[in-house]
């Protein structure tokens, strides 16, 4: 019951810091330069993002949820688990972003989950 | 263009970094078994260790930029290449043993990639640069 808490915490976690850090970039708007003084100045007002903060505030989240999960359970097992954040991240990006989420790249981000569930088997 | 460009050097970054990284907590832990402490100040004082670090940092750059201009639905995805990446980085540089389950994983995300990239960079008004 634990294991499956911390893995949703893992799940969740990663999904919301995801979208989170997506709407903070686009608030930035698009990045068009590689001019490094430029860079420099869009880099500075990323730091400076609530929602980009908040998205990473969630990563770690989601990453010492995933350390502590380790702690008990199987690597082969939480491993496969966390690929479900494939598909929790396109159901934000979705319902939150306002995607439009065609069959084509719903069946390829499945596949990818199935894929990456796959490989993180031992 | 520009996205995919983004996204390969980003893909790249990772899998060497995490090659690095590898690399240099084996050789931190190799040494014996010591109190924490001791383990991570030998951690902090590897440049193997700082170089993989300085590579995920910016995988998580261009990462962000890319997320600036294209959907997350569809950039989540396309990063997930990195792990096909990764096996083999970890194959080829680690000699890491790699199962056929794992191999049957990889061709099935690069499918999904290949699925994925096929259906659009943006589906939402793009925004200009405050």
């Amino acid at each position: 019951m634990m294991t499956a808490l911390m893995i949703a915490i893992v799940v969740m976690g990663g999904s919301a810091g995801d979208v989170f850090v997506t709407k903070g970039m686009k608030e930035i708007g698009e990045i068009s330069t590689v001019h490094p003084g430029k860079l420099a100045w869009i880099g500075l007002r990323v730091l400076r993002n609530v929602n980009f903060l908040i998205g990473i505030f969630f990563m770690a989240c989601s990453f010492f949820a995933f350390l502590a999960v380790l702690s008990w359970a199987d690597l082969s097992f939480v491993l496969p688990a966390t690929s479900l954040s494939f598909v929790v991240t396109t159901i934000g990006a979705k319902f939150v972003l306002k995607e439009d989420i065609s069959r084509l790249r719903l069946a390829g981000t499945v596949l990818v989950c199935l894929g990456v569930a796959l490989i993180s088997l031992p | 263009m520009k996205t995919a460009t983004v996204l390969i050097v980003a893909i790249v970054s990772q899998a060497i970094g995490n090659v690095y990284l590898t690399k240099a907590m084996k050789t931190v832990t190799s040494v014996g078994a010591d109190d924490l402490m001791t383990t991570i100040l030998r951690a902090a004082s590897n440049p193997t260790l700082w170089l993989g670090t300085a590579l995920l940092i910016v995988f998580f750059a261009l990462y962000s930029a890319a997320l600036s201009w294209a959907d997350l639905s569809f950039v989540l995805p396309a990063t997930a290449f990195g792990y096909v990446l990764n096996v083999a980085a970890g194959h080829y540089f680690l000699n890491e043993s790699v199962s056929p389950a794992r191999w049957a994983g990889s061709a099935i995300i690069m499918l999904g990639v290949v699925l994925v990239s096929r259906s659009g960079v943006r589906t939402i008004p793009r925004v200009e640069l405050l």
